[in-house]
């Protein structure tokens, strides 16, 4: 292969990639606003579309896991970030109280029990707090940063995002046992008990469809 | 070129595993998506809207939550509320109905799907009775 | 490294380890689960 072609090649790869990302970003961005998220899937399926396609074509793409695993590890924390951001800095506006209220009389009386009696308002359950600013200052900024470095094929990214997915590990044990602690307050009087909040939250789970693939992946392809 | 060519990264030995977090992943981002646009709606429609408007529902849930007719959501809630320091709307409420202690039982009751309405309805009546 | 068969022994570990620990996550979640289950056949909520 002559340079030129080499060159070429790298240009279209590059060309093809920047596409596909256009798509996938904005459909990530209308997903990660929950309400327009129905907009946002086919927008990005149409990116992954796009990649497939230029893998096929053999040419030098990220490869679709990555793509996979780093956006939708992104959309979980930020859709994750914008439900417990509403409820620590926005918790008297109408929309939050109703909604959280709601959701939470429905499924996880976390949300609704004593609901905006705490001083710093909000979800009052024992031991919700600490893990809803815990999240939302520490874990999501983190897996968003290591989500975008990763998607960016370097090598840190793929270390932080091993690294904030066993975060998950401990956030997602750790939330689901204080649960149990105080499950009364959790679901008596609840619409859904139980049943409700797990169907609700199962989707969640992916940083630990993630973790067996940032052990398994060949490291060789994520430089700097 | 191989017929079943492996993606950049992937191994032979975890190839079908790769493949099965592949579907999982797919998986877990519609149903996020989707649960995620249907949440409001959903909610909406299981506590009374739009028969009761958002206040009507968010003073309704209140009334229930604290045990008391009379609590209604001020809307809209001053900005110096939480988290500016300012009193939290259920500060100081004395009427929740708990069995307190080291795990608190709440003792509300359950709300059914547009019960709110009814339950709104009824209070009007004998209000205006 | 990679030996003739496929898998080489770091792989192999590695995939077991994986297994387990993926067990372990779904199993531990599932008992949270069962606990809560259990809690509401239990109570009356």
């Amino acid at each position: 292969m002559t340079s030129m072609t080499l060159d070429l090649h790298e240009d279209e790869s590059r060309r093809a990639q920047k596409a596909a990302d256009r798509w996938l970003i904005v459909g990530s961005i209308l997903m990660g606003s929950l309400v327009l998220g129905p907009l946002g899937l086919p927008v990005f399926c149409r990116g992954i579309y796009l990649l497939h396609k230029a893998q096929t074509a053999g040419l030098s793409v990220r490869p679709m896991m990555v793509t996979l695993i780093g956006y939708v590890i992104i959309i979980d924390a930020a859709i994750n970030s914008i439900g417990w951001g509403l409820d620590v800095f926005a918790n008297h506006a109408l929309i939050t109280r109703t909604i959280f209220t709601a959701w939470g009389n429905l499924m996880d009386g976390g949300y609704f029990w004593h609901y905006n009696e705490l001083w710093i308002g909000g979800a009052g359950a024992p031991g919700e707090k600490s893990w809803i600013i815990i999240c939302i200052v520490v874990v999501f900024p983190m897996r968003i940063a290591a989500g975008i470095a990763f998607l960016q094929m370097r090598r840190w990214g793929h270390q932080w995002m091993i690294v904030t997915c066993w975060f998950g590990l401990i956030t997602w044990l750790g939330y689901i046992i204080n649960m149990t602690m105080y499950a009364d307050v959790r679901y008596a009087g609840v619409a859904f008990p139980v049943i409700g909040w797990w169907l609700y939250n199962i989707f969640y789970i992916t940083p630990f469809l993630a973790i067996p693939y940032l052990h398994t992946v060949n490291r060789e392809i994520f430089s700097d | 070129m191989t017929e079943n060519e492996l993606p950049v990264g992937t191994t032979p030995p975890f190839a079908r595993m790769h493949r099965w977090l592949k579907r999982g992943l797919f998986v877990c981002l519609f149903g996020l998506v989707i649960e995620g646009a249907l949440t409001v709606p959903a909610l909406a429609l299981w506590y009374g809207w739009p028969s009761l408007s958002l206040t009507e529902i968010c003073s309704e849930l209140m009334k229930v939550r604290y045990s008391d007719d009379s609590l209604d959501c001020t809307q809209p809630y001053p900005l110096s509320g939480p988290p500016f320091g300012g009193a939290p709307e259920g500060a100081g409420q004395q009427t929740a109905r708990d069995q307190w202690g080291i795990q608190p039982v709440p003792q509300y009751p359950r709300v059914g799907f547009r019960e709110l309405v009814r339950i709104h309805d009824e209070r009007e009546a004998t209000d205006s009775r | 490294m990679a030996g003739r068969n496929g898998m080489s022994e770091q792989d192999r570990r590695r995939h077991r380890a994986l297994i387990v620990f993926q067990i372990v996550v779904y199993g531990a979640m599932v008992a949270m689960f069962l606990v809560q289950l259990q809690m509401f056949f239990v109570k009356d909520w």
